[in-house]
């Protein structure tokens, strides 16, 4: 994953592509883990699968303020968010949902 | 007793100032309780129209209820221009109001801070050099996030960020309607050091009556009595030497 303002991981061509916006702040003390629960739970499906943007607010504060976000650590996908460290379970959830509305 | 004077920052509300030594201290956080339609908005944006049109202090508003327009088509019915303000540099409006949303929130962790918030506010007083600063109204994150504990403890945060840059923080905070308190969280009178109640009681099958306490303000000497309160053509007014007849 990189870290950098919309710093973008794959190429976003294809419309299959699960996009997860990761927002995070430089005094965030939970953003490194809910960084690392994000990475170990999309490691088992194959990395072009993913288009993950990160956001630092620290540096870019006007793309928490495009996105609404308040608080951090925050995951969006697909128009669903979590905020705290969140559980493997939940972003499951979360990038199963995205992939049947994409289907259908 | 010492001779030493706090800065004060007068408030824009003809009268008020009377009542509390001259203004609010400089960098203090003040809340603004009371129930709906006690005119808590009104006067939270005319401490920053009448900051930047006659101290030549800006600010910013964070509305995280009513959408800018709504506030700027209300404010121009007392001859208060935000627009104009807004244009000029001097004053900025940054909406988080629940319309402009962009995803749903499905899960809420017992692990985040409000740094998101906190950035967004700290930015845009960067960049015009803030002096005043109004929070409209906090109540509304006591509906966003359930972790109540946190959210007190990282308001608390956020407050004490803001107003070690010297700014002056007005919160607003809506009582509900049958309640006793001084807003959502219960806990609202802590977070500042002085707290404005306003009230609009009933006092005759057909008539109301507005009326303004200061509660608490901490290093002031101030009235300890409800005074009588309009809202105006030119906004909000409070008459010093008038008792409210609610009282």
């Amino acid at each position: 994953m990189t870290d950098d303002d919309a710093a973008v991981s794959e190429e976003d061509s294809e419309s299959q592509l699960v996009e997860i916006i990761f927002f995070k702040s430089e005094t965030c003390a939970f953003c490194p883990r809910a960084e690392e629960v994000l990475r170990e739970t999309i490691e088992d499906f194959g990395p072009e699968m993913f288009k993950i943007t990160t956001y630092n607010v620290t540096k870019n504060p006007e793309k928490a303020e495009e996105f609404g976000v308040f608080a951090l650590p925050t995951i969006i996908i697909g128009g669903m968010s979590v905020t705290g460290i969140p559980e493997p379970e939940m972003l499951l959830k979360m990038i199963l949902g995205f992939k049947m509305g994409v289907r259908s | 007793m010492s001779q030493y004077k706090i800065e004060r920052v007068k408030t824009g509300i003809p009268g008020l100032d009377e009542l509390i030594e001259g203004g609010f201290p400089r960098g203090d956080t003040i809340l603004v309780a009371g129930k709906a339609g006690t005119g808590k908005s009104i006067l939270a944006t005319q401490f920053l129209y009448r900051g930047i049109v006659d101290y030549g202090e800006p600010g910013v508003l964070i509305t995280l209820e009513e959408p800018p327009r709504l506030i700027k088509r209300n404010m121009m019915r007392f001859g208060m221009d935000l627009e104009k303000l807004e244009k000029e540099g001097k004053l900025a409006i940054v909406d988080l109001s629940p319309a402009r949303t962009t995803s749903v929130n499905i899960e809420e962790y017992p692990s985040f801070d409000l740094s998101g918030l906190e950035a967004i506010i700290m930015h845009h007083m960067k960049k015009i050099n803030a002096q005043r600063v109004v929070i409209d109204t906090l109540s509304i994150l006591a509906y966003k996030f359930k972790s109540r504990d946190i959210l007190r403890e990282e308001i608390f945060k956020m407050c004490a960020n803001i107003t070690s840059t010297g700014c002056t923080l007005l919160l607003t905070s809506e009582i509900p309607a049958q309640d006793t308190g001084l807003g959502v969280f219960d806990i609202e009178a802590f977070l500042a050091s002085g707290v404005i109640v306003l009230y609009n009681e009933k006092i005759s099958d057909t008539s109301r009556s507005r009326s303004i306490e200061v509660l608490k303000l901490r290093g002031s000497k101030h009235s300890s009595r409800i005074h009588s309160m309009r809202i105006t053509d030119e906004g909000i007014r409070v008459w010093p030497g008038e008792i409210s007849p609610g009282t």
